[in-house]
C-alpha cells in the first residue's frame, strides 16, 4: 500500500472512571478501507470520534500527514464523517444539505450547483435537488449524507455504522455501492461496523476490536483464517474453540490427542487455544477419524447442514453438505491447515 | 350525540364568554360619556382625549414599551444560549439548573419583587428604568429557557457535530443549524417573555423608582379614584396586543421558511430600532439625576392635583420625583428596604411608627411661614404631640354615606347600629379593613378603638360576626365609590373625603359621623431622616399648605384641607351642601388611630378574616 495517512499512537480516553480506549496502535493508508469491527461498547465510535476531532484523546496522540492534530478543532480537519443516523439538516432541503460545507468555505454559486450536482449523481438521486430531506427514505437519506460530505473533497470519510438503520436487502446493496464509490474517489474511508459480514466484504483492511483495545489487524482473510485469539475466531464466525498445549512447532496436543498443524513459533508446552472452523470439519467413517462422537443434532440451513457432534469431552459443530441423522456414531476429520493455533486469552 | 355537541358548544362559549366578558366591559365603558364604571350613560371619546393629554401616561408607554422590547431580545438570547449549553451537560447539572430555573416561574411574584428589590437596594442601584430593565430580563429569562431547552432536546445531538464536520466554526453551528431548528421555540419564548414583561405590575412596581413608571403602574396609580381613562388605556393595550398576536399568527408561517433570507436591511433596521431605544431609555433616566436639586416625594395614589408639582418645580427650578403608595404598609416595606425619599405624607398611626423607629427628623417650622394659616384643629394631635416631625396635609372621618330616597332620617341616630338595622338588611358596603371596622364595633359598644382588652376585642368581632349574619354586608373596597355613585346600594362606611366625592357626583346621598364617636385621621407631610435636601423638603411643605395650592388641592381630590382659608372657601363655595367636608372632631369619644402592638395587630388581623370567611 502507499503512504501513511493517518497514525494513531497508544490513544486512551476516559469518561469519567471508565477506561473506554486502552492504548489504541493503528496506521491508516491513503485510499484504504479500513473497517473498526468490534461489539457495541467497545470504543469505536470513540476512536472514530477522537478521529474527527469531536473529542480529544486523553492521552496519545493523532498524526495527519505526520502532523499531531488532536487538539484541531473538527472544522479544521480535512476529513468528513457520515453519522449513524445521518443528521442531516431538516430546514434545507437536498441540494442545500450537500451544499453546506461549500455554501461555508463561500464558493461560488455555480460551482456549488455543478458540484452538488455531480454529487447527487453518484450517489443515484439526480432530480432529488428540491426534496425535503425529512421525507426521503432511509436509504435515501443516507445517499444524501454521503453525498453532504464527499463534496467536500476529503482526505479522508468516516462513516459510522452509516447501514445500521437500513433494512438487509438495501444494505447490501449500499454495501456494494459504498465499496464503489470509495474506488472512485479513491480517498480513504475509515468504516465502523458491528457486523462481521460486512467487515469481511466490504474492506481492505479489518481492526477488530474489544473492550476498549485491538485485538487483530489484518486482511479480511487473514482475520478470519488465522484469528488470533479465541475473541476474534468467536466474533468473526462461528467456531469450535478448544484449549490445548503447543508440544513443539508444527505439533499441537488437545482432546487427548497429538495433532499435526502448520503453526509454529510457540513456547514448547505452551497453553494455547485451537480454532476448528465448522466448515473445515468432514464426517467420515468412526475408522477414518482423527476424532470420534455420535450425532446429536442435524438442522438443515440451505446450503449445507449443521451437525453437532459430541465427543467424550465436547460438542463440535459441523457444516457440511452431507447429511447424517441423529445418533449415528460418526468421525470427524481435518487437515493440519484447518488447525489454527492460538494464544490463550485471560478472562474470555 | 347531538345533545353532546351542544352541551359542549355551550360549554366553550360559557369558557368564552368568562374569559372575555371582563375585557369587552373594559372595552365598552371606555367610550362611556360619564365618569361612571358600572353605567353607561352615552358613546364619547372624552377619554380617550383625555389620555392623549396625559403626559404621565404617553411616558409609561414608552417604558413599558421599550422596557419590554429590550428585555425580550436580551432574555431571549441569554435564555437560548443556556438552553442549549444546558443540553449538552450531564443529567444531573441539567436537573438542577431546569429545578433552579423552574423557581422564579413558580415563586410568587411577590416574593421575587422583593427579592431584586433588596438586591437592587443593597448593591446601590440607582433605581429607575435600568433596575426595571433588569429586573425584567431576570425574570423574562426562564420562560424563554423552558420554552426553547424541549426544543433543543428534541434535536439530534449529531447536528451541530455535523456542521462543525464540515467546516462550520461552533458559532455558525449554532446560527446556521441550531436556532434554525429551535427558532419556534425561540419565537414562543420571546412572546412569552415580551407579554410577561409588557404587562407586569408586580415586580416593576417593586424595583422600579425616581419616577419611572411603566403603563401597570400608572393604571394601578389610578384605580384609587374612578377614572376612566384607565379603560381607554386598557383597551388601547389590549387592542396592541391582539394585533401582535394576529400578525404573528400570520406571518409566521411565512417568516419560518424564509428566516434564512431575511433581508440585510432589515436586519440592519431592526439593531437600530433596539439600540436607539436603549439610548433613549438611558438618557431618560440619566436626564433626571443631570438637575441640581430632587426632592422625592412619596404620596399616597390620587392624592394631590399634579399641576402643583409642576408649579413648584418651576418656582423652586428643582425636579420632583413624584412617586406613589397604595397603602401605608406598603409604603412602610418600601421605605424599609432601604428606598430614600425626602417627603412621605403617611397616615397618623404610621407616623407615629415612623417617629417610633426612627425614620424622620424634625422640621424646622421657621421655615415654614405658611403653617399659621393651618386650622388649630388638625394640631398637637397624639400620633405627634407638637408636630415635631409633620405638617398636616389632608384630614377627615370615617362615617356612613346614605341614599336620603332610601333611609330615614330618624334612622341616623342609630348611629353605627344602622349597620345592623334588618331594613338595609342585603342594601349595604362594609369597608374591607380590618381596623375601620373593628372600629365600628368597639365604637358601636361604647369601647375605644385602641383598645388592647381581650375582652373587648372579643365582643367587637361577635358585633362584626352578627352584623354579617343578619345583614348580609357587602365587604369592597375602592370599587364602594362607583358604586354608591350609581346608586347600587343604600348605605356604605366611608371615608369622609371619599363621601364628599361621592355626593358632589350624586346628590342623593348624604353622610354622617355616628353618634357614638369615630375615626378621625389625618395625614400629614413628613422628612426622612435621609433627607438631603432639607430646604427644598421645607420649601414643598410650605407650598403645599399655601392657601392658593390648599385650595387647588382640595378642590381636586375632594379631601378636607388643613388649611384654614381654603377649608372656609371650601364650606362656602362647592361644597357648601356637602355635610362630609366638615370635620367635626368636638365629640369627645373621637379619637385617632394609635401605634399597634404587632401582637394585636396579628390579633385583629386573625379575627377580621374569620369575619369575612362566613
Ligand atoms: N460521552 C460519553 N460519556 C461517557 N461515556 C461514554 C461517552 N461516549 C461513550 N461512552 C462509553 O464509552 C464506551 C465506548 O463507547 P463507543 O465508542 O460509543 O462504543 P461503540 O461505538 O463501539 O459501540 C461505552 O461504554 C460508552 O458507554
Ligand atoms: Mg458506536
Amino acid at each position: 500500500m502507499s503512504n501513511k495517512l493517518i497514525e494513531l499512537k497508544d490513544l486512551t480516553k476516559n469518561f469519567d472512571d471508565q477506561q473506554v480506549l486502552r492504548g489504541i496502535n493503528l496506521d491508516i493508508y491513503e485510499n484504504e478501507f479500513l473497517t473498526l469491527l468490534g461489539p457495541s461498547g467497545c470504543g469505536k465510535t470513540t476512536t472514530l470520534r477522537i478521529i474527527a476531532g469531536f473529542e480529544e484523546p486523553s492521552s496519545g496522540e493523532v498524526l495527519f500527514n505526520g502532523i499531531e492534530i488532536s487538539k484541531l478543532p473538527p472544522y479544521k480537519r480535512e476529513i468528513n464523517t457520515v453519522f449513524q443516523k445521518y443528521a442531516l439538516f431538516p430546514h434545507l432541503n437536498v441540494a442545500d444539505n450537500i451544499a453546506f460545507g461549500l455554501n461555508l468555505k463561500k464558493v461560488d454559486k455555480s460551482v456549488i450547483a455543478q458540484k452538488v450536482e455531480r454529487m447527487l449523481k453518484m450517489v443515484g438521486l439526480e432530480g432529488f435537488e428540491k426534496r425535503d430531506v425529512t421525507l426521503l427514505s432511509g436509504g435515501q437519506q443516507q445517499r444524501v449524507a454521503i453525498a453532504r460530505a464527499l463534496v467536500n473533497e476529503p482526505k479522508v470519510l468516516l462513516l459510522d455504522e452509516p447501514l445500521g438503520a437500513l433494512d438487509a436487502k438495501i444494505r447490501k446493496q449500499m454495501q456494494f455501492e459504498l465499496k464503489k464509490i470509495q474506488q472512485e474517489v479513491g480517498i480513504t474511508f475509515i468504516y465502523v461496523t458491528h457486523d462481521q459480514e460486512e467487515a469481511l466484504t466490504m474492506s481492505d483492511t479489518v481492526v477488530v476490536m474489544n473492550n476498549g483495545e485491538i485485538q487483530q489487524i489484518g486482511s479480511p482473510i487473514d482475520i478470519y483464517n488465522e484469528p488470533e485469539n479465541r475473541f476474534v475466531a468467536n466474533f468473526i464466525g462461528e467456531s469450535n474453540i478448544i484449549e490445548g498445549v503447543m508440544v513443539k512447532d508444527f505439533l499441537v496436543e488437545f482432546d487427548g490427542f497429538r495433532f499435526e498443524c502448520v503453526d509454529k513459533g510457540f513456547e514448547e508446552m505452551e497453553e494455547i487455544e485451537v480454532v476448528l472452523r465448522p466448515e473445515d470439519l468432514d464426517i467420515v467413517a468412526p475408522e477414518d477419524a482423527k476424532l470420534t462422537g455420535v450425532v446429536q443434532n442435524t438442522t438443515f440451513k440451505g446450503v449445507h447442514y449443521e451437525i453437532l457432534v459430541k465427543t467424550d469431552l465436547r460438542i463440535y459443530k459441523v457444516q457440511t453438505t452431507d447429511y447424517a441423522e441423529p445418533g449415528r456414531k460418526v468421525g470427524l476429520s481435518f487437515e493440519p491447515e484447518d488447525v489454527h493455533v492460538m494464544y490463550k486469552m485471560g478472562a474470555y | 350525540m347531538k345533545k353532546k355537541s351542544f352541551f359542549s358548544r355551550f360549554y366553550v362559549v360559557l369558557c368564552l364568554a368568562f374569559f372575555y366578558l371582563p375585557i369587552l366591559v373594559t372595552m365598552i365603558f371606555s367610550f362611556n360619556s360619564s365618569k361612571s364604571l358600572t353605567r353607561m350613560t352615552g358613546v364619547s371619546l372624552r377619554w380617550y382625549s383625555e389620555l392623549i393629554n396625559n403626559v404621565e401616561v404617553a411616558r409609561a408607554v414608552y417604558v413599558s414599551l421599550s422596557i419590554a422590547i429590550l428585555a425580550t431580545v436580551i432574555s431571549t438570547v441569554l435564555g437560548t444560549i443556556t438552553a442549549i449549553g444546558l443540553s449538552s451537560h450531564r443529567k444531573i447539572v441539567k436537573d438542577i439548573v431546569l429545578n433552579v430555573n423552574n423557581i422564579p416561574i413558580l415563586n410568587p411574584e411577590i416574593v421575587t419583587a422583593i427579592g431584586l428589590m433588596l438586591l437592587f437596594s443593597s448593591a446601590g442601584f440607582r433605581k429607575g428604568y435600568l433596575t426595571m430593565l433588569l429586573a425584567h430580563i431576570a425574570f423574562c429569562t426562564p420562560y424563554v429557557i423552558t420554552s426553547v431547552y424541549p426544543k433543543v432536546r428534541s434535536l439530534d445531538p449529531n447536528l451541530a457535530n455535523a456542521a462543525m464536520d464540515l467546516g462550520a466554526t461552533p458559532f455558525e453551528a449554532l446560527t446556521k443549524v441550531i436556532v434554525p431548528m429551535i427558532k419556534e421555540g425561540v419565537f414562543a419564548g420571546a412572546l412569552l417573555a415580551f407579554t410577561m414583561s409588557f404587562d407586569d405590575f408586580v415586580i416593576s412596581y417593586f424595583v422600579t423608582g425616581n419616577g419611572v413608571k411603566n403603563i401597570s403602574i400608572v393604571v394601578y396609580n389610578m384605580t384609587k379614584r374612578i377614572n376612566p381613562t384607565i379603560n381607554a388605556l386598557s383597551t388601547i393595550v389590549i387592542v396592541v396586543i391582539i394585533v401582535v398576536l394576529v400578525s404573528v399568527n400570520v406571518f409566521l408561517p411565512k417568516l419560518e421558511k424564509r428566516t434564512d433570507h431575511i433581508h440585510p436591511r432589515v436586519r440592519r433596521g431592526v439593531t437600530i430600532f433596539l439600540v436607539a431605544a436603549l439610548c433613549l431609555g438611558l438618557i431618560r433616566c440619566g436626564s433626571i439625576s443631570s438637575q441640581n436639586h430632587v426632592l422625592k416625594v412619596y404620596n399616597a395614589g390620587e392624592y394631590i392635583d399634579l399641576s402643583l408639582l409642576d408649579k413648584f418645580q418651576e418656582e423652586y427650578n428643582c425636579t420632583v420625583v413624584y412617586e406613589t403608595f397604595e397603602s401605608n404598609e406598603m409604603m412602610y416595606t418600601k421605605l424599609a428596604s432601604g428606598e430614600s425619599y425626602d417627603v412621605l405624607i403617611p397616615s397618623d398611626y404610621m407616623i407615629e411608627r415612623l417617629i417610633k423607629e426612627d425614620y424622620l427628623q424634625p422640621l424646622d417650622w421657621d421655615l415654614i411661614p405658611n403653617a399659621s394659616g393651618l386650622m388649630e384643629e388638625v394640631m398637637d394631635k397624639s400620633y405627634d404631640p407638637g408636630n415635631k416631625y409633620s405638617c398636616p396635609y389632608f384630614w377627615g372621618s370615617v362615617g356612613i354615606l346614605y341614599d336620603r330616597n332610601i333611609v330615614d332620617q330618624a334612622d341616623l341616630s342609630e348611629g353605627w347600629e344602622l349597620l345592623k338595622d334588618p331594613k338595609y338588611k342585603g342594601d349595604l358596603y362594609m369597608y374591607d379593613s380590618e381596623r375601620d371596622s373593628f372600629m365600628i364595633a368597639l365604637k358601636a359598644l361604647g369601647y375605644s378603638m385602641n383598645t388592647v382588652n381581650e375582652d373587648e376585642i372579643r365582643e367587637a368581632y361577635e358585633w362584626l360576626v352578627e352584623q354579617r349574619d343578619t345583614m348580609d354586608p357587602i365587604y369592597a373596597g375602592d370599587d364602594i365609590m362607583d358604586n354608591m355613585i350609581s346608586g347600587n346600594k343604600a348605605i356604605a362606611v366611608v371615608y369622609s373625603g371619599d363621601a364628599s366625592y361621592t355626593i358632589s357626583e350624586n346628590p342623593d346621598m348624604d353622610y354622617f359621623t355616628p353618634n357614638q364617636g369615630t375615626n378621625i385621621w389625618y395625614d400629614a407631610m413628613v422628612m426622612t431622616r435621609d433627607c438631603s435636601e432639607t430646604d427644598l423638603a421645607h420649601a414643598f411643605i410650605n407650598f403645599m399648605i399655601d392657601p392658593e395650592s390648599a385650595i387647588a388641592n382640595t378642590e381636586e381630590i375632594g379631601y378636607t384641607s388643613t388649611v384654614k382659608s381654603a377649608y372656609d372657601a371650601m364650606l362656602d363655595g362647592t361644597y357648601a351642601e356637602i355635610s362630609s367636608y366638615l370635620v367635626d372632631d368636638s365629640d369627645p369619644r373621637n379619637e385617632i388611630f394609635g401605634y399597634q402592638d404587632p401582637k394585636i395587630k396579628q390579633k385583629y388581623a386573625e379575627l377580621w378574616t374569620k369575619v369575612k370567611a362566613q
